[in-house]
């Protein structure tokens, strides 16, 4: 097991990678009441099409990553797992993103045993044709739920406005008739394909000793047989640089319109890995604050004239094969929100970013990182993000402190580029 | 169990409530203003917290107020209200970085505490009011958050149960305010309330962090001096027994592709009384969690919902439930709820229920001390509560609950209201 110490957070992060090939990580906190720990599969809504090794190729229904993600509740005892977890005095929930699959508890007692519940659950899928069927009538109503969520459909709105092929524009649970496809064959295949120890990170964070949490991972990590994964194979369609459509427009019932807009991130710019992509990200994150964060003239006048309000937001997003920045909120007059932008960034991109602007953005950034840090949820969700493309979530601080003010002037020039711009925008019905 | 224990410090007629704690990397301040939930003042309460964050004597323009909590390693203000019971909560938070983990440890217990008092207690001015330019942007915008309820519709549908459910109580007003108020509410007016308010409110400020009590308290108490004299108001309890003669049934239209379903029921149960926690149990073994009975019967086993699920308001004595479904589901949906209140007066509650409900409240209890809000939460539940229930005696009371207290506590629900928004 080895020990990794940061001094200047008062950290101390331990990992091992098991001979299955899993990577396991154990973050004590000090004084921490509770322990929270995520069992994640590096394998998302995005992965459709892909190859077992040594079978053909195969692409799958829309969707299938989180209908399998539900699934995985289920024992073959006929009791979902739920159940247990609760006898336990465990709160238990799972999620699925774009590229990662995400089971997990917290707890203040019994933290063995729903360690172990956690670890046996998801290697142990039970699908029946039964089992299956039931669970259409679920998602059906999960997906129902998102369509009358107008911030969701404003967001995905975005996503398909930016991109022509990449599957980051299929909604993460898909549509009622593509999971009508779905059967326990599927599913196995997908769960066999991905859910190998090989493709999978442990995160437990909290309140344990690391010596015998590790000590009980090993034994019963080592109890289990997986046969030897070769390399999972994915196939992605060539994404071009221009977005799909330069306005994706809808009207819903709502009482506001809804505007978001940003930057699609060119191809260059998605590959990157490691500490090129932490970088990549930091500084993007840094020009859209100096673009429109709160303490810019530009936010203060569009706050003034009334064109945004407090939930007008801003987030930048990379993941291998995709990026994109996104900004905007309620407004009630998009077409003149538009308007504004389009005419104020270009002066703010000549002018380029100051060094006074430059410090104070990246001193905000390192006091919301020690925030952050205060959340057993967050670290474990972030660092298995990073560390599945490759980046130390620790590397924040030492990252920021790094940065220089050309660097992040060079990124709003990168990043800035109107042809591959994107709105969208969600309008009261009548 | 860690100590979770808060000192209590008068500083003349405000509460200073102060929690060492080393596991934090930053510390957190928050302040409760109180004020009665009512039609005259719902509108202007529900205006302050938005017009103070936009300056303050120091920093008189928003763009200043937000450098400065840049410069002060992006410390978060927040302010906005909240309904809990029939008060209506003004909430105001600041959580700054502890220098103690930062290369160049500024001082910024004392610059933030110092800061967040300005944002209370001095606010930016000219003449006789607010600034009036301030008071017209967030009254656009207050009248923006009130016109925008409806764009979530689970929210939307949970605020009009309430309005159709407690017709002609405090509790039906949105918290956010009426929109026929703001039109002519004036700079002026709102600094002659907000002056009021400060002045005759209660006011509990909390700090959590690795700070001692002295330190904090001596930086406060010649900023808090102006304010802290006087006689403030006191917290009671809304009336919480009220007999249902019969069962409303309320159904909205609107754009929807789901119906939204919420049920209200009265528990005819105080916060204060012996059976509170019982009450507790009660929600946990209905709908609190993924075991409990709606989740199993209405989810799992008719696969109607992707949620359905209760939750209490504790200081008005309501039980809320919602769920999400098929619009041609809803009388199978009601019905399925119906058995499921039935089944709990019944008695048909089994063991494992029982243990389950009482290994995840205390779990769920437990977690609360990880975080400094909710620890500030719980603690000013007992303020507003006028009745002090330490975390440990809470755990101790739901861990003696037995079934048959879950069913004494379960015959005294009583069916309300059921609202329904569809297409």
């Amino acid at each position: 097991m080895q020990k990794i110490e940061f001094a200047q957070i008062q950290e101390t992060l331990f990992y091992e990678k098991l001979p299955n090939g899993l990577h396991v990580y154990i973050l004590p906190k000090q004084g921490f009441s509770k322990t929270y720990a995520t069992f994640t599969t590096k394998y998302g809504s995005v992965d459709n099409t892909f190859q077992v090794p040594g079978k053909e190729k195969i692409s799958v229904p829309d969707g299938i990553a989180h209908f399998l993600e539900h699934k995985m509740f289920e024992q073959p005892s006929g009791e979902d797992v739920f159940q247990e977890f609760s006898r336990q005095g465990a709160s238990a929930n799972a999620f699925t993103s774009f590229t990662r699959t995400a089971y997990l508890f917290s707890c203040t007692d019994h933290v063995d045993k729903n360690l172990t519940t956690l670890l046996d659950f998801v290697q142990s899928p039970h699908f029946t044709d039964e089992n299956v069927e039931k669970e259409k009538g679920i998602i059906g109503q999960e997906i129902r739920m998102y369509d009358d969520n107008p911030d969701w459909r404003s967001y995905f709105g975005l996503i398909e406005a930016m991109y022509q092929k990449h599957p980051v524009k299929i909604d993460i649970a898909g549509t009622v008739e593509s999971i009508a496809q779905i059967n326990k064959e599927l599913l196995y295949t997908c769960y066999e394909t991905f859910y190998h120890p090989s493709n999978m990170l442990l995160f437990v964070v909290g309140a344990v000793d690391p010596e015998r949490t590790m000590t009980l991972i090993r034994e019963n990590q080592a109890a289990k047989k997986f046969e030897q994964q070769a390399e999972i194979v994915r196939f992605f369609d060539e994404e071009p640089d221009e977005v799909a459509q330069p306005l994706n427009e809808m009207k819903l019932s709502v009482g506001i319109s809804k505007c978001l807009f940003g930057f699609k991130e060119g191809k260059a710019w998605t590959q990157v890995e490691g500490e090129a992509a932490l970088k990549q990200e930091l500084a993007t994150q840094i020009v859209l604050e100096a673009l429109v964060g709160p303490a810019t003239e530009l936010y203060q006048s569009l706050y003034d004239e009334g064109l945004i309000d407090d939930n007008f937001g801003f987030d930048y997003s990379l993941e291998s094969g995709f990026g994109f920045s996104m900004m905007g909120g309620d407004t009630p007059n998009p077409d003149r929100l538009l308007e504004r932008i389009r005419e104020e960034l270009p002066k703010k991109i000549d002018q380029g970013i100051s060094q006074d602007t430059f410090d104070r953005i990246r001193k905000k950034k390192i006091g919301s990182n020690l925030r952050y840090l205060n959340s057993p949820e967050w670290i474990a969700n972030q660092f298995t993000s990073y560390q599945f493309k490759g980046v130390d979530l620790f590397r924040i601080i030492p990252m920021l402190e790094e940065l220089t003010l050309a660097d992040v002037n060079e990124r709003m020039k990168e990043h800035i580029d109107w042809s591959r711009f994107a709105v969208s925008l969600v309008r009261p019905l009548g | 169990m860690a100590n979770n224990h808060f000192e209590t410090v008068s500083i003349g007629n405000i509460q200073v409530h102060v929690l060492p704690s080393t596991k934090f990397k930053t510390t957190t301040f928050v302040a409760y203003i109180g004020q009665e939930l009512k039609p005259e003042t719902v509108t202007k309460t529900a205006l302050l917290p938005a017009v103070l964050q936009r300056g303050t004597q120091s920093t008189p323009t928003t763009i200043e107020l937000k450098r400065k909590l840049d410069d002060l390693y992006g410390a978060i203000l927040f302010g906005d209200v909240s309904k809990r019971g029939e008060r209506h909560l003004m909430e105001f938070g600041l959580e700054i970085a502890n220098e103690r983990y930062l290369q160049d440890k500024p001082a910024l217990l004392e610059e933030g505490l110092s800061f967040f008092t300005e944002v209370l207690f001095a606010p930016a001015t000219e003449g006789n009011g607010f600034k009036a330019s301030y008071v017209e942007a967030e009254k656009k915008n207050l009248k923006q958050k009130i016109e925008s309820l409806q764009d979530d519709k689970i929210r939307y549908a949970a605020q009009r149960m309430v309005e159709e459910m407690c017709k002609g109580e405090p509790y039906a007003l949105f918290n956010h305010g009426r929109l026929a108020d703001l039109e002519q509410l004036g700079a002026t007016e709102l600094y002659t309330y907000y002056q009021d308010v400060i002045r005759t409110c209660p006011i509990d400020l909390y700090c959590v962090g690795n700070v001692s009590t002295e330190q904090v308290v001596e930086l406060l108490r010649d900023r808090l001096a102006s304010q802290a004299t006087g006689q403030r108001k006191t917290y009671t309890l809304a009336p919480v027994v009220r007999e249902v003669k019969e069962e409303k049934v309320v159904v909205d239209r609107l754009n929807v592709k789901q119906g939204k379903l919420n049920i209200g029921c009265r528990t005819q149960t105080e916060i204060t009384s012996n059976d509170y926690p019982a009450l507790v149990v009660y929600n946990g073994i209905l709908g609190g969690f993924p075991h409990s009975k709606l989740f199993r019967n209405v989810r799992e086993k008719a696969s109607l919902a992707y949620y359905c699920s209760s939750r209490l308001e504790s200081l008005k004595g309501l039980l809320m439930i919602q769920s999400g479904i098929e619009i041609g589901n809803f009388q199978r949906a009601v019905d399925i709820i119906k058995e499921q209140l039935e089944a709990m007066r019944q008695g048909r509650i089994d063991q494992q229920e029982l243990e389950q409900t009482k290994a995840t409240l205390t779990n769920a209890y437990k977690e609360q001390q990880d975080r400094s809000y909710e620890l500030i939460h719980f603690h000013h539940q007992s303020v507003l509560a006028g009745q002090e229930r330490t975390l440990e005696q809470m755990l101790q009371a739901i861990q003696r609950v037995s079934i048959e207290d879950v069913v004494r506590v379960a015959q005294k629900v009583q069916l309300d209201t059921i609202y329904f928004l569809r297409d």
